[in-house]
């Protein structure tokens, strides 16, 4: 007949009362909830980088005829602000995970204004393109991968203002970081994604 | 037990009756049709119809097989009395036999065999010397027939006919949303896709009127967007082509005259064509021969005075959303339209 | 391997105990891990099983309107040329039944079902991240309502599930119909992302200590592939929706047609089929999750080949990626390509065969007990291997050339997904129901649900089959009279009422028994996972004290040895779990998780701002990112008792120290 667990006598198997409740890295289902979420938006990015492609395929070359190939000045200095922000932020980690609140901080804030920096470039660079969305399907997909990383640098950056406000409450130390890791994992997908959007974007149309 | 036994029974026999449906509704009613690819008509659809039985036999056997083993061990199993084990190298040797290799080796013949019908369907040839163009509008078909060393303007709409024996090669786009070019008794199907061009082909081998219908979802009217093939012997085809590169016949009763003048100035013109007038637009089905054509409104009704009648009264009742409008005629000014329109065989 | 590895994890004295209360304080537990009470409370429910049961009751609740909406349409073809819906009308309805059974019912109530059942099987008291659950059932009833507004409003989208440009474009598509359907695919997909993440992390890592991945039952290993299945084809879709939403409102170029070689239409199919196959497995792999379970269970018996299932389950989630241009063959792409996706769509049937002979080997030498739940499987081994098998013939490009958007597809698909995914899923409804309600299904009632459900499903179903070689096309309104397709049709509409009337008697089934039904126990099928080792429906903490696992069948291994190994030592008074390691399930961390909030409800509404406003102004999709930041960071702001130090007190450190030489020891011990 069914056995019902209530009324077995019990063993114990396992006591896990010593274990901390403070979680690093892998310990913590948060960690991979970033995880999930970046794969997720890894197939986003790939979808778009896919169209890019395949919307360019109609076209003799990229970009199309008339279309001017964009500069590769601008962009390639405000990409080297948005990579040495992944510098600052992995010595922002560091720090918090020595509990270092001081070096924490201003690494924080250092990350934030290079991503700031990264995104008045971008601003300064696509006011000034002579194409725009609407002009044609190789104006969309730029325009869409452009608008898309820049929302994710938007949110990276509000996000990292919400953990700097906390680590100026004291709030972290050498045992309670986990906020500090998870946003600096974040914080580097954002940024090494941008590595292949801007070979796509500026190079790609020098070697097709 | 009992209950168990009896479920079993009715499960038998639910298997039962659903084999003698396969036969009665595969085999039974298969062979009329004039929409259907159980009844080819060309070497392509032959092709793909035997491919289909031969595919229905096999795969029904492997139906019955599995139904045969999964009954197998469910009446074991509820018997009386210990059930007899497999023993676990049995199990695994099923397992791997009925769930691995079996089917390696069936879908391995299968894949090459669909491969080898699929190189003959779709491999439209170049040489071919009859081509037609065809451009699917929502919800109509446009026609153009072109044949190799003859200069022809012949333009129709909705109708589609072949020549008995001779491969044809279509040219099929679309001027706004995606459909797709579907004659059963003849090939499958091909999407027109906007901004592309796809190519098909098709050799009848037998003459008759038969129907092709839209397949792809294309907006409003996608159920009323068909089309009539005629297969007729080559000198047949030869024929009806030349009477269709001439331009429309001139009125010849007071009536007919004043048909063409409605036409003429009714908003007719602003999108219909009738060669050897001032109607010249694009946009609607070619009408230069529209009295000889056997259907009206794309495949839905047949070209009767009565059904015209209909349709030129009121298109919206018939063909909802359909951009033919309405035209607010008189009952006078119709019966001269209807009688210019037959006139324009 | 699995008692030796046992023996080598506890290195504790064992203890026996007779007496829950002298483990835990479930008093404690209650007040820490039951619900809010009250209308309000109502809103700020995170637990698993609560949301879960939400889902579920939410999808059953979609699948019935979606399925009058089917019989709407069999009423409309019953005949030629009926006059019961207009063309206009119909069109929307066919599209939002296929919306509806896709995004609203079938993978809402797997997933549904998945947050509810993953957390008691693998022996935890809620998901990783509970909060979350909530937020995600907020906005698939958001958008789920949002959409039946429109259609109650004549503006519901009518180009198809599928909505393929240019059809879809704001040329030929004027207005707001596709607007709803491009923000709210995207919307509703949302949910599904959020539940599969939460899907993925709990069963990584909070099985319960023991419960290392070979251990794990075949139903959370197909919600663990479903999972990654979810976050590797929804985004896509996304992405092809959100270009929709573009060209049709700031007049972007993705699906116009005025490149030379047409790509824009194409880039839709490409997207929304590489979505849109990958979608099917993930409805039909928890299905298969399903059938494991009820076959072990009715079979009396551990199910045969678990390794080869658990392959066979990942097998299908990598193969149903490769597949999708198998719906793009008359496209006129190239006959080479097309050659490959014919033997990838083919060779996705060895897995299947492998599962099917797995099952009908565990029934073999099994006392098979005919439950409702047993009859429901061994209808879908019919239904759904006469699918599978029209499945491989439209793998080939030739034969799918004739049939392809005929109702021979329609009858193919409707086998695979009813007979796959439905039929499995009322078994799973019999069988599950107690856990879920606490109280037994009719099952007098349930033989003939299944048996009307049965015969009206072939009913309909099968003459399609032959319509669609005869020349019918989908998705059409009317058909005329003389095509010899008028008996066919009338059958197929007799049998939908058939199978509609066996579904209501299920629902009814359900009403009745919820109120009048016999109490279940903890265990009413004497079964062997983790959810029946608890009461039914379960409390708000799941399991007291918390499972530990030493085998495949805790439940069966517990009957064997007279004995329930538990875990010990998890405070009652913060809602908290055991963490484990990926593959051995060894005890790693406590994790502490969300308490109730509004938080995901008021998130919910601000990402519907965004979406739902976008159908209007611009500005709302901006209005609502920023509110739903500020949203997020009220949700997630430490609670008072984290805020406040000392926040390590001297025991946490020395504990957690003490776990940290542990942690060294055990690297050394494995030699790494």
């Amino acid at each position: 007949m069914a056995v019902e667990a209530k009324d077995l006598p019990m063993k114990v198997a396992y006591d896990v009362r010593h274990l901390s409740h403070f979680n690093y890295h892998d310990e913590a289902p948060l960690w991979w909830g970033f995880w999930g979420i970046i794969l997720i938006e890894t197939t986003v990015f790939a979808s778009l980088i896919a169209s890019y492609f395949y919307l360019n395929l109609s076209y003799p070359e990229i970009p199309p005829a008339g279309v001017k190939t964009p500069d590769l000045l601008l962009p390639t200095i405000s990409s080297l602000f948005l990579f040495s922000s992944s510098y600052t932020m992995h010595k922002a980690d560091s720090a918090s995970e020595k509990g270092d609140n001081t070096t924490l901080k201003w690494f924080l804030i250092f990350s934030i204004l290079l991503a700031a920096v990264f995104l008045i470039l971008k601003y300064i660079e696509y006011s000034n393109v002579e194409y725009s969305w609407d002009s044609h399907a190789y104006g969309s997909v730029v325009w869409a991968i452009v608008a898309f990383h820049s929302t994710h640098v938007v949110s990276l950056v509000l996000k990292t203002i919400f953990v700097t406000y906390l680590a100026w409450r004291g709030y972290f130390n050498e045992r309670r970081h986990l906020g500090v890791t998870v946003n600096g994992i974040y914080w580097h997908f954002v940024v090494v994604v941008w590595l292949p959007l801007y070979l796509v974007l500026y190079w790609s149309p020098r070697l097709f | 037990m009992n209950r168990g036994a009896k479920t079993i029974r009715a499960k038998k026999i639910a298997v039962m009756v659903f084999v003698c449906l396969i036969a009665a509704v595969f085999f039974g009613c298969s062979d009329a049709g004039i929409q259907s690819a159980l009844n080819p008509k060309s070497s392509q659809a032959a092709r793909i119809a035997v491919l289909w039985w031969v595919m229905l036999s096999v795969f029904t056997i492997v139906l019955l097989i599995v139904m045969v083993l999964l009954a197998a061990a469910v009446v074991r199993g509820s018997k009386d009395g210990e059930p007899t084990e497999l023993s676990e190298p049995q199990k695994r040797n099923m397992v791997l036999i009925g769930g691995v290799i079996i089917p390696i080796v069936v879908l391995f013949i299968f894949i090459g065999y669909s491969v080898f019908v699929g190189r003959y369907t779709a491999g439209v040839p170049s040489d071919v010397p009859i081509t037609i163009e065809i451009v699917g509008h929502q919800w109509w078909w446009d026609v153009r027939y072109k044949v190799e060393g003859r200069h022809l303007d012949v333009r129709t709409a909705n109708e589609i006919h072949l020549p008995v024996g001779v491969p044809v090669k279509f040219v099929l786009q679309s001027r706004d949303v995606i459909h797709s070019f579907w004659m059963p008794n003849f090939q499958g199907k091909t999407d027109l896709i906007p901004g592309r061009k796809n190519y098909t082909w098709v050799t009848a081998t037998e003459a008759g009127v038969y129907r092709g219908q839209c397949a792809e979802f294309c907006g409003l009217q996608h159920a009323k967007m068909s089309f009539v093939v005629i297969s007729e012997p080559e000198e047949e085809f030869y024929a009806w082509l030349e009477r269709e590169t001439q331009p429309a016949r001139e009125p010849v009763t007071p009536e007919q005259v004043r048909g063409r003048d409605i036409f003429q100035t009714a908003s007719c013109t602003m999108c219909h064509t009738v060669r050897g007038t001032t109607a010249l637009a694009e946009v609607a089905p070619d009408l230069t021969h529209v009295g000889s054509r056997r259907t009206l409104a794309a495949g839905t009704l047949p070209n009767t005075r009565g059904h015209l009648a209909g349709w030129l009264s009121n298109p919206q009742s018939i063909k909802p959303g359909s951009r033919m409008p309405n035209l607010y005629l008189s009952n006078e000014e119709l019966e001269a339209l209807i009688a210019y329109l037959e006139h324009l065989k | 391997m699995s008692e030796s590895l046992f023996e080598q994890e506890s290195h504790h004295d064992t203890k026996y105990v007779d007496d829950a209360r002298h483990v835990e304080d479930v008093d404690l537990l209650e007040e820490t891990w039951n619900p809010p009470g009250g209308f309000l409370g109502w809103f700020k429910i995170v637990n698993a099983t609560y949301i879960g049961r939400r889902y579920v009751v939410t999808a059953f609740c979609f699948f019935l309107i979606a399925g009058i909406l089917g019989l709407l349409m069999r009423l409309q073809l019953a005949q030629p040329e009926m006059r019961i819906l207009d063309p206009d009308l119909y069109n929307q309805i066919f599209t939002m039944h296929g919306i509806t059974m896709m995004f609203l019912f079938a993978v809402p109530v797997m997933e549904g079902l998945g947050a509810f059942l993953v957390p008691l099987m693998i022996g935890t008291r809620d998901m990783a991240f509970p909060r979350l659950n909530a937020f995600g059932y907020y906005v698939y009833l958001l958008g789920g309502i949002t959409l039946y507004v429109a259609l109650f409003l004549g503006i519901a989208p009518d180009a198809g599930w599928f909505n393929y440009p240019p059809l879809a474009n704001l040329e030929y598509s004027p207005g707001m119909r596709i607007n709803i359907y491009a923000m709210l695919i995207t919307f509703i997909e949302i949910a599904a992302l959020v539940a599969a993440v939460e899907i993925v992390v709990t069963i990584f890592k909070q099985r319960a200590p023991g419960m290392s991945l070979n251990r794990m039952p075949l139903y959370v290993w197909s919600l663990l592939v479903t999972g990654f299945m979810i976050i590797f084809a929804m985004p896509v879709v996304m992405v092809g929706s959100m270009f929709l939403a573009f060209d049709r409102s700031v007049g972007t170029h993705f699906f116009e047609t005025l490149s030379p070689a047409g790509q824009g239409p194409l880039l839709w199919q490409h997207l929304f089929w590489f979505f849109g196959h990958p979608e099917v497995y993930i409805i039909f792999i928890p299905a298969l999750g399903i059938i494991s379970s009820i076959v072990t269970t009715f079979a009396r018996r551990p199910v045969y080949g678990y390794t080869a299932l658990v392959l066979s389950i990942v097998a299908t989630g990598f193969l149903g990626f490769a597949l999708w241009v198998h719906h793009m063959y008359t496209t006129g792409l190239p006959q080479l390509g097309l050659s490959f996706f014919t033997a990838a769509s083919a060779m996705i049937a060895i897995p299947s065969g492998v599962q099917i002979f797995c099952w009908i080997a565990t029934l073999w030498g099994g006392r098979p007990v005919f439950k409702t739940p047993l009859l429901f499987v061994l209808g879908f081994f019919f239904i759904f291997i006469l699918g599978g098998l029209t499945g491989v013939m439209i793998a080939s490009v030739p034969f799918d050339a004739q049939v392809h958007d005929t109702y021979f597809i329609v009858a193919h698909f409707h086998y695979v997904l009813i007979g796959g995914a439905v039929f499995p899923l009322f078994g799973g409804l019999y069988y599950w129901f107690p856990k879920l309600f606490g109280t037994m299904l009719n099952e007098t009632a349930g033989k003939l649900s299944f048996a009307l459900m049965f015969i009206g499903f072939n009913a309909a179903f099968f003459p399609m089959h032959n319509l669609g070689l005869m020349g019918m096309p989908r998705r059409v309104y009317t058909y005329i009279d003389g095509l010899g397709w008028n008996d066919l049709n009338l059958l197929a509409t007799v049998g939908a009422l058939t199978l509609g009337v066996g579904v209501l008697v299920t629902v009814l089934n359900a009403l009745l028994s919820f109120k009048f039904g016999a109490l279940a126990g903890e265990n009413p099928w004497d079964a062997d996972t983790l959810e029946w080792a608890t009461p039914s429906p379960p409390p708000g903490y799941n399991h007291s004290p918390m499972p530990a696992v030493h085998g495949l069948h805790p439940m069966w291994d517990m009957k064997r040895d007279g004995v329930r190994p538990i875990v010990t030592g998890v405070r009652e008074d913060v809602r908290q779990v055991v963490t484990t390691t990926l593959m051995d399930a060894r005890p790693q961390a406590l994790s502490n998780l969300a308490r109730p909030s509004y938080a995901p409800l008021m998130l919910a509404g601000a990402v519907g701002v965004a979406f739902i406003g976008f159908l209007f102004s611009l500005w709302w999709l901006a209005i609502g990112f920023f509110l739903s930041f500020f949203i997020i960071v009220y949700w997630n702001y430490p609670s008072e008792d984290e805020r406040t130090p000392p926040w390590n007190t001297e025991e946490e450190s020395e504990a957690a120290n003490r776990r940290d030489a542990e942690k060294n020891e055990e690297d050394t011990a494995d030699g790494r």
